[in-house]
């Protein structure tokens, strides 16, 4: 045996941890939500709550203060696929937004942008957190927005 | 497997060598801390013929903390919610590292004998269950027919 192939086995094992433990993660996840996340400022819950397979998540931001942002309430929907947390999940506004990295048509929100930061550790929570930093980057912070509620 | 406990290891071993009646535990090929397990129903309850998948998983501190367990087949029950999290005691606040994931399995199996209403985690189930129970059971079988037979054919 080489080393590269004990390296490649490795990971292999690596990855399968975190696919296997998949559920217990985003439970976990779904518990830590309800509980309530810190300021408020995020929320994230399933968004059916029938969902056995913990795909499909309801989240919320509130727009970071001293931005064009500030105290709208932003809706994102967040697909967890099977492959969670190994992948990122698939983000999209539901609430209109003009923030860069955002598909302006559909809300999407551009996977580069979260693969950018999302390892296998990171969470639903994370994810929002870092999105809510974006927008109070500069940049982004002065950019003018649609009419407050409106959705795509 | 490397850096996987004495502990693990050894219970595994009797898991496959002695099985529990009603039972089916088997570590994932990848993974020594994540068995599939399948649950028969047990006989005499309204669970009786179906055969129920669950996940369970040895946390890194497993034995300091619980094995964590999920039910991945639907079933209609005042102790298990609908995203197939359980209420039982020795998984949360009762647990020790006397026990084993032998009883785990087994104290689930014991729940499905004994649905106990008043000690509920899915509210709606647990009242159906105690303002008619009669109805409540004929669900139970219901579900067990729709799902708990199916969900074993396609996997």
């Amino acid at each position: 045996m080489n080393f590269l192939y004990i390296v490649s086995l490795l990971l292999t094992l690596n990855n399968s941890i975190h696919a296997t433990s998949r559920h217990f993660q985003l439970l976990d996840e779904l518990n830590a939500g309800i509980n309530g996340a810190d300021d408020r400022t995020i929320s994230w819950g399933l968004a059916d709550d029938d969902d056995n397979t913990l795909t499909n998540w309801n989240c919320v931001i509130i727009g970071p203060p001293r931005t064009n942002f500030e105290n709208r309430i932003y809706q994102l929907r967040v697909r967890c696929g099977e492959n969670y947390p190994l992948d990122p999940p698939e983000v999209r506004f539901v609430t209109r937004i003009s923030l860069h990295g955002v598909n302006e048509d559909s809300g999407v929100v551009d996977p580069r942008s979260i693969e950018a930061f999302w390892t296998k550790h990171s969470s639903i929570k994370q994810l929002l957190q870092n999105i809510r930093k974006w927008m109070a980057q500069k940049g982004n912070s002065n950019l003018a927005q649609p009419p407050e509620g409106s959705t795509y | 497997m490397a850096g996987l406990p004495r502990r693990i290891i050894k219970e595994t071993q009797r898991l496959m060598a002695e099985p529990v009646s009603g039972i089916t535990a088997v570590p994932d090929e990848h993974n020594s801390r994540y068995f599939h397990v399948v649950v028969a129903g047990p006989s005499q309850s309204p669970y009786e013929g179906g055969l129920f998948k669950l996940e369970l998983f040895l946390p890194e501190e497993y034995p300091m903390s619980a094995p964590k367990v999920r039910f991945m087949t639907k079933i209609y029950h005042p102790n298990i919610d609908k995203l197939g999290r359980i209420c039982l005691d020795i998984l949360k606040d009762k647990w020790s590292p006397a026990l084993q994931i032998r009883t785990v399995l087994l104290s689930i199996q014991a729940l499905l004998s004994a649905p106990n209403p008043d000690d509920p985690l899915d509210n709606n189930v647990a009242d159906h269950w105690k303002t008619n129970e009669k109805s409540a059971i004929e669900q139970a079988r219901q579900w067990t027919q729709q799902y708990a037979k199916a969900s074993i054919n396609n996997h």
